[in-house]
């Protein structure tokens, strides 16, 4: 009988009959007294934070008894516990003000995830396989502390290095403090999508190095160039109130958006125009808007200040960036470009906004510079329905390190592990991050870890990169911790989220910033930490804040509410943009981008260039738009069933991979939905169906990132394929990121339907397969 | 005076990001079905969202429209069934009784609004997933039909601690899992017999329309169009 | 109606049957007392003598872990929402009480008991008592009972638990079909809506 048949006969009694169980004397199993007092069948909500992106959403955790399996002094049992049963945003929290993504919501898989490392492993079989055995924590941080002693006694304190993701906050200071206490280099962060090249820009015009906050509930007309901001960038939920506001939250105003990207996102699926430039013009058409402005005198060039300055030939009026000019270079209609540039003043406030892609291009930082300037010469910077700068939290919560932070990426590290014999990294620790899935393969992250003696790793699943470690020191879930954030983006007022831990762990793991602290000091050589644990570190930097009332103070105030955040305006304006968001307005910073922070001369004017793609057009013809999945964001998502189960926004697909296509450009390559097709840089090739897409240009092809797990859980592992590995190693120069969107492929038809491709919509047929036994 | 709940979506407002969708399965026991039942249609969302293309590349439009149970209250689903597992409430609900239900599967067939979903197996949730269920809402079994409940435990819960508070129910103070997460607020729940709830405030702008109105099933949903700018 | 879908009608079919015949001979262990380790979660029936023991509502007896004696406590005043089913007035569930909340008394009073010193030997070792539960419906009843509206509602314990404060052990005293709910809902004038009690 095989399963399919055996599925439909219990389908039809009700019935799983494990027959086999019965006869059996009753199984015995240990009820533990539960450690808690709940109301049972009565919810409590308890403050958390979102972990999976920047955004830093405060959420709320409903939390009802239950009964769980757990293990306790070593014995398995059933305990009634307070089970975490919906994450829903916190009402009070600035940014999330009580809404919350999908993506949020799904977070509550990740505490409850069949596949997550119950307890410390160590590696027994070779390298990569797999093959680990559990040990108990006392054995795990002896044998890292060992490592770590090995590296003292041989006077090679900068052979440790910590790689990690991009986060902000008191974990990552920790993580700060330890390396610089040990005499290691600074932690080394990787994100594919990150926001280096923004933050970089930022600094250059404003003096902030900060992602931009807008103030989109009171913009009038809005255009970005390729941001995601309904989608996956930078603060989805807090973007996402303004928008619905902007749209029609005023009486009789209805804001208008324009996004230039050359495949349609889900953002720009809303927009009320969708314009496909070239990729790697955004920054041109930028200042193409601008010239327009400057040209017909609706704005003085000296109003647009230092960020002005930056661009080549501002003061000039932008002479080489007429619409005419700038239509040759993005196909952008002139006349089109005259009515924006006329609407982003006639339709006030006007304001710009740039992420994704356009970044993700060698001339990345250009196109920010020339996004700021058009800003600044809107003059909407710091103003109410423009974008401004979130205050951030006083810089007594954040002890300065001894020296200033050199940057490393990850890029120049495995770099320097692939030259040298010995690796110049004898003892590498991994939290939070999976560069081997998630790095191009010309950098060789895999191979370049494989040269490393030794590997630990933190996380709470066994990935691409953490299935190379020596040891796993799993994480608790984040609702199992005390977890502490201070977002950069997203409200007007200052927040430092913060929350005790929601729930009791289910599984035999610890939090790292605990095991950290444990490990400092248990070193021959202790790094002298004044605390014990994680909370008592929070609870040191929280102390330093404002009490919120007489009768109370930061820190009870904080746990009890999730955070603290500073008060909000007189106006009980809580909304981006209002007074208390003010940054500096533009030209009059000067202490700012000087040599030592932005590592970059001031005013020194940026001159457009030209995109580099890797390929030649005549062998390579299309573009290849990666793009940060709805559902998987950087794939670091993948393992959750809930969001495998999700039908993409603009496809319906689910548990798939595929790569949109024009449709004339697949009728001119004899391509259908579905076929499967080879797509093939200069780096390699994959196989993946066809998607036939009216939102998207001619000569380009898109992929969502985020299938194409080798080893990442059951529901990921195998599935689709990973666009990472195709891409070329460009960057942009002045930071060193990623240049993702700078590759180039041709695309080949394999085959027929394979049936990778799962779609939600289209035909509700029960049973495609013998429909087709029937033809 | 009795409820009657309703919903208003704002397609100027929604922008697909379907954040109801998740809010929904979390609050609602709705199990993942899997990669192969998937492909066979066989996934289940009492929300989800729909979209429509329009013109071709480069004026393509794409419009999303959240689906769920329209709550008609002339209910194409109602009559078919043998069982009474599909009926109308009091308060003007389309309520399924999973233990009356049979698994015809008439009901489904009926619906224009495709909202309805069978159980074709036992859902089954990995160990320790099953953890997060809602102790408030059933786990349906194989041969059961289910859908859009309007999160009708909610309903229940307000009512309960209204009467326990003996205070009456503010408008907004109850939402349906979906509208509580909605970030841009396009999903807006309520009782329509109040004349001044937001949702009936809603309902009657001149830009709602009910989805396939015109076939006289008198939808409690309103959709709001979405405006183009001119 | 096409070849194969009539041939699979005829596998479950002939399925069904052997599985009946199966059934008659397996009834066995009680609902709510097993362990739980198997990897997949689902509302399924573990067995299948289970699945027609609830076709045809026959509810296995429950034997308790300990012979509790409700009367004892009732007799010395102990109510029962005092301490051991307190959340009964705040929210759906009566709730069983822990080993920790026979302590808040045993601690001090009647120690020399055996049975007692049973039960701070427990508390000692972290253990708790596995308590079966004697009401309660199916998964496939899908019934949400809430208890505290029906306390407010003026309904005494003892109409739908029967007498238990003369009982040792909990007892199902009443046959709580939902012909017992209906009749008490119409003689209340409380709602008889499917959804009431079924989602």
């Amino acid at each position: 009988m095989d399963r399919r048949i055996f599925l439909k006969v219990t389908a039809v009694t009700g019935t799983s009959a494990t027959l086999a169980s019965c006869g059996n004397p009753e199984h015995a199993i240990i009820r533990f007294i539960p450690e808690e007092e709940h109301v049972p069948g009565v919810a409590e909500w308890k403050p958390s934070l979102c972990p999976l992106c920047q955004a830093g959403c405060g959420v709320i955790v409903r939390v009802m008894e239950g009964d769980a399996e757990v293990v306790r002094n070593g014995q398995a049992g059933v305990m009634r516990m307070g089970l975490a049963k919906k994450l829903e945003g916190n009402p009070a929290h600035p940014i999330s003000q009580g809404k919350l993504c999908g993506r949020g919501q799904a977070a509550i898989q990740i505490a409850y995830h069949p596949d997550r490392i119950t307890q410390p492993l160590k590696r027994t079989g070779p390298r990569g396989q797999g093959q680990f055995q559990p040990v108990t924590w006392d054995a795990a941080i002896a044998e890292l502390v060992a490592q770590l002693d090995g590296l003292v006694t041989s006077n090679n304190q900068r052979g440790l290095a910590f790689l990690k993701g991009g986060g902000r906050g008191q974990r990552d200071d920790l993580v700060s403090q330890f390396l610089d206490r040990f005499g290691a280099p600074p932690a080394v962060s990787f994100d594919l999508f990150n926001y280096d090249v923004l933050r970089r820009a930022n600094l250059l015009s404003f003096g902030r190095e900060q992602l931009p906050t807008f103030d989109l509930a009171r913009s009038g007309y809005v255009v970005s160039f390729g941001a995601d901001f309904l989608g996956t960038w930078n603060s989805p939920v807090a973007q996402h109130a303004g928008y619905g506001q902007m749209r029609q939250g005023r009486r009789g105003v209805r804001g208008a958006f324009v996004q230039v990207e050359p495949r349609m996102s889900q953002t720009g699926a809303n927009a009320d125009e969708w314009v496909p430039a070239r990729p790697g013009t955004e920054g041109v058409l930028a200042l193409g808007l601008a010239h327009v402005l400057l040209s017909a005198r609706l704005r003085p060039a000296d109003a647009a200040g230092r960020a002005g300055a930056l661009i080549d030939g501002w003061n000039a009026g932008l002479t080489g960036y007429t619409p005419a000019d700038v239509e040759k270079q993005t196909g952008v209609a002139a006349a089109r470009i005259e009515r924006m540039a006329r609407a982003l003043v006639e339709q006030p406030p006007g304001v710009a906004m740039i992420g994704g892609a356009p970044l993700a291009q060698t001339n990345g930082l250009f196109a920010a510079l020339a996004v700021n300037a058009l800003n600044a010469l809107l003059g909407n910077v710091g103003q109410p329905g423009g974008v401004s700068f979130m205050p951030q939290i006083p810089a007594t919560v954040t002890p300065r390190r001894s020296s200033p932070p050199e940057r490393r990426t990850l890029q120049a590290v495995t770099a320097a592990i692939l030259a040298a014999d010995p690796s110049p990294v004898q003892v590498l620790l991994v939290d939070s991050t999976n560069p081997v899935f998630a790095s191009p393969s010309g950098w060789r992250t895999r191979e370049a870890l494989l040269k490393v003696p030794f590997i630990a790793s933190f996380g709470s699943f066994i990935d691409e990169t953490s299935v190379l470690s020596d040891l796993i020191l799993p994480d608790h879930a984040f609702l199992e911790s005390w977890v502490e954030g201070r977002p950069e983006s997203g409200a007007a007022v200052p927040v430092a989220t913060l929350a005790p831990p929601a729930l009791r762990p289910l599984h035999q793991t610890r939090a790292t910033p605990d095991v950290l602290l444990q490990v400092a000091s248990r070193l021959n050589k202790p790094l002298d930490f004044p605390w014990q644990t994680f909370d008592e570190m929070l609870m040191a930097a929280f102390a330093t804040l404002p009490a919120p009332s007489a009768d109370t103070d930061a820190w009870t105030a904080a746990q009890q509410q999730g955070g603290w955040w500073g008060a909000a305006d007189a106006a009980g304006q809580t909304r981006p943009g209002g007074p208390a968001a003010q940054a500096e307005p533009a030209g009059r910073t000067t202490q700012a981008g000087g040599t030592n922070q932005g590592g970059r001369p001031d005013a020194a004017p940026v001159r457009a260039l030209e995109a580099q793609f890797d390929g030649e057009p005549a062998a390579y013809p299309f573009h290849f738009l990666p793009y940060a999945s709805h559902a998987f964001l950087d794939g670091s998502l993948a393992h959750l069933p809930w969001l495998q189960e999700l039908p993409d926004a603009m496809t319906t697909a689910m548990w798939s991979s595929w790569a949109e296509i024009n449709p004339q450009t697949a009728s001119k390559l004899g391509i259908a939905e579905g076929d499967v097709l080879e797509i093939t840089s200069t780096q390699g090739s994959l196989r993946t169906p066809a998607l036939l897409s009216p939102g998207i240009a001619p000569d380009v092809i898109a992929m969502p990132v985020g299938q194409g797990h080798e080893t990442f859980t059951r529901y990921a592992s195998g599935r689709g394929q990973n666009p990472i590995k195709i891409l070329a190693s460009a960057a942009e120069p002045e930071t060193g990121a990623l240049a993702w969107a700078a590759t180039r492929v041709r695309v080949t038809r394999i085959g027929p339907p394979n049936g990778d491709l799962i779609l939600f919509a289209g035909e509700m047929r029960e049973h495609p397969h013998e429909h087709e036994h029937e033809r | 005076m009795a409820h009657r709940w309703g919903m208003a979506v704002d397609l100027d407002r929604c922008t697909g990001c379907e954040a109801c969708v998740t809010a929904c399965r979390a609050e609602n026991n709705i199990p993942t079905v899997g990669p192969d039942q998937a492909a066979a249609g066989r996934a289940m969302h009492w929300i989800r969202v729909e979209r429509y293309w329009e013109g071709d590349f480069p004026d393509a439009r794409l419009t999303f429209r959240p689906v769920l149970c329209q709550q008609c209250d002339a209910a194409p689903c109602e009559p078919v069934c043998p069982t009474y597992a599909s009926h109308h409430t009091e308060e003007g609900l389309n309520a399924q009784v999973y233990n009356r239900c049979i698994g015809t599967r008439y009901c489904a067939n009926a619906c224009p609004y495709n909202v309805r979903f069978f159980n074709f197996f036992n859902p089954q949730w990995d160990r320790p997933l099953q953890l997060q269920l809602n102790p408030d809402v059933s786990v349906r079994e194989v041969g059961v039909m289910e859908k859009c409940t309007f999160c009708v435990q909610r309903i229940n819960a307000a009512e309960i601690q209204a009467t326990a508070d003996e205070k009456p129910q503010k408008d907004g103070d109850l939402k349906t899992a979906c509208a509580q997460s909605c970030p841009a607020t396009a999903l807006v729940f309520g009782d329509l017999n109040d004349p001044e709830s937001a949702v009936s405030r809603l309902s009657r702008s001149p830009r709602g329309s009910q989805l396939l109105g015109d076939l006289g099933t008198q939808p409690k949903i309103t959709y709001l169009a979405r405006q183009s700018q001119t | 109606m096409s070849r194969a879908s009539r041939a699979r009608i005829l596998r479950t079919l002939v399925g069904c049957t052997l599985l009946l015949a199966v059934a008659g001979t397996s009834a066995c262990r009680p609902a709510n007392n097993r362990a739980s380790m198997a990897s997949v979660y689902t509302p399924a029936r573990e067995t299948v003598g289970e699945a027609v023991n609830d076709f045809f509502g026959i509810r296995p007896r429950v034997t308790q872990p300990f012979p509790f004696p409700h009367s004892t406590h009732v007799a010395k005043k102990v109510a029962c929402t005092d301490y051991c089913h307190e959340s009964v007035t705040k929210g759906p569930v009566a709730g069983l009480p822990s080993v920790k909340t026979c302590m808040i008394c045993h601690e001090s009073i009647a120690t020399d008991r055996p049975l007692i010193q049973q039960i701070t030997d427990l508390s000692k070792r972290g253990v708790d008592l596995s308590w079966q539960r004697v009401y309660g419906y199916s998964a496939q009843a899908h019934v949400r009972f809430n208890h505290a509206p029906h306390l407010r509602a003026k309904v005494e314990c003892s109409t739908c638990h029967g007498r238990i404060d003369q009982q040792t052990v909990a007892e199902r005293n009443v046959d709580m079909k939902m012909g017992y709910c209906v009749d008490c809902h119409k003689a209340k004038g409380a709602s008889n809506e499917c959804l009431t009690c079924h989602f």
